[in-house]
């Protein structure tokens, strides 16, 4: 029942739903085993990072909520892991086994959510790339067992972005110095999450994604999706985001270098040093952020421990 | 830690069908049914239920993730 890369191609795109690992010809394993680690990692890493700032919740309704997205952020996780482990991959080895700087998950969840502002941000912007790209794979894989998993993910996901945008209406309403504290977080993780989109489409190396229907939208439409609700949003609240509608282009146009270097001890794009270039993105993603170790063994520290009271065997 | 696999099914209202909700990595089944009632909790579940990936006998396929049995 194995096809080579190029029959698969094709039936895929003729719309063929693959079912399974015996199904898949190297190529498509390979650029699904890419795109479901990044997806579990960013998943996984997102935890440590939302649970550290949740210290900052006001109240404990606050507190709860920020706790339910940590909680959903692990299922799935947990679930796009599964999803490997039927294709061969070993969970065990992926979470427990490896180092903080081999994970693959994007550079904005090696950052510290300093307060309260930077946790609501982070699920109005981190949450709402994560739908759209999510939301693409949904309507567009080939793949039956990630479109079902994806159905659970979307659903709470889009509550993570309500809880998000809820929070950065209240704080913005109130002015002051609230609305400067979210104007700070939103001055730092505007460009992060468009950062995170990737390679503008005229530099994209060949990946299979598309060819093997594994998402629909290249990255430079991903990044305007995002954009299209994001910078209403902003304007909506008053805050200000560094891009605008461009008319005759009718597309979303950044008001600064990009992509430009980020200064991650004071949280500051360095955007009056001009534009940089995407080897210089690719070093510093590659270097990993001030956060990326802590967030690692806050996940790994316990298993072994635990693992040899249970039953001796250690990850 | 040793896990097993179990494939959680679930029916979101009386007259719905069961269906394939997904899967969770437990140590036994009571874990199995704690873990995957907090990790399905998208839905008001009228009923759900966990089989061990291992007691899943494929009828008319012979691959797939229930053709190993929950072996990985």
């Amino acid at each position: 029942m194995a096809f080579t890369d190029e029959e698969l191609m094709a039936k895929v795109q003729d719309g063929y739903m693959v079912e399974s690992p015996e199904e898949m010809s190297p190529g498509y394993k390979k650029a699904l085993t890419v795109q479901l680690t990044v997806q579990a990692d960013t998943e996984l890493m997102s935890a440590p990072s939302y649970w550290m700032a949740a210290r900052y919740a006001p109240s404990t309704n606050t507190q709860v909520s920020a706790h339910a997205i940590i909680q959903d952020e692990l299922a799935h996780a947990n679930i796009a892991y599964r999803l490997l482990e039927d294709i061969g991959e070993s969970k065990e080895k992926l979470v427990y086994g490896r180092q903080p700087h081999e994970f693959k998950h994007p550079y904005g969840f090696d950052q510290p959510l300093d307060n309260w502002a930077d946790l609501v941000v982070a699920n109005g912007f981190f949450d709402r790339a994560g739908i759209t790209l999510l939301s693409d794979v949904y309507q567009n894989t080939s793949y039956g067992p990630l479109k079902r998993a994806l159905v659970k993910v979307d659903m709470e996901e889009t509550f993570h972005l309500r809880h998000g945008e809820v929070w950065m209406r209240r704080l913005s309403k109130a002015g002051g110095e609230a609305k400067e504290m979210l104007q700070r977080s939103v001055d730092w993780m505007f460009p992060m999450t468009v950062e995170w989109f990737g390679l503008p489409d005229e530099m994209k190396r060949h990946s299979g994604q598309l060819d093997y229907r594994l998402k629909g939208l290249t990255n430079d439409q991903l990044r305007q999706v995002w954009m299209a609700s994001t910078v209403p949003l902003c304007e909506q609240l008053g805050l200000k985001a560094p891009a605008h509608w461009d008319e005759a282009n009718e597309e979303y146009v950044l008001d600064y270098p990009f992509p430009c270097e980020y200064d991650h001890e004071s949280k500051v794009w360095l955007i009056d040093d001009g534009e940089i270039s995407w080897d210089q993105v690719f070093t510093r993603w590659k270097g990993r952020g001030p956060m990326n170790e802590i967030y690692v063994e806050s996940v790994q520290r316990s298993r072994s421990q635990v693992g040899r009271w249970l039953n001796g065997a250690t990850a | 830690m040793r896990e097993i696999i179990y494939d959680v099914f679930a029916r979101k209202d009386r007259g719905d069908t069961l269906a394939h909700i997904g899967y969770i990595d437990a140590l036994d089944d009571a874990t199995a049914k704690v873990y995957a009632w907090k990790t399905y909790d998208e839905q008001n579940w009228f009923e759900m239920c966990v089989v061990p990936r291992s007691a899943i006998i494929l009828v008319n396929r012979d691959d797939g993730p229930f053709a190993r049995g929950g072996a990985t």
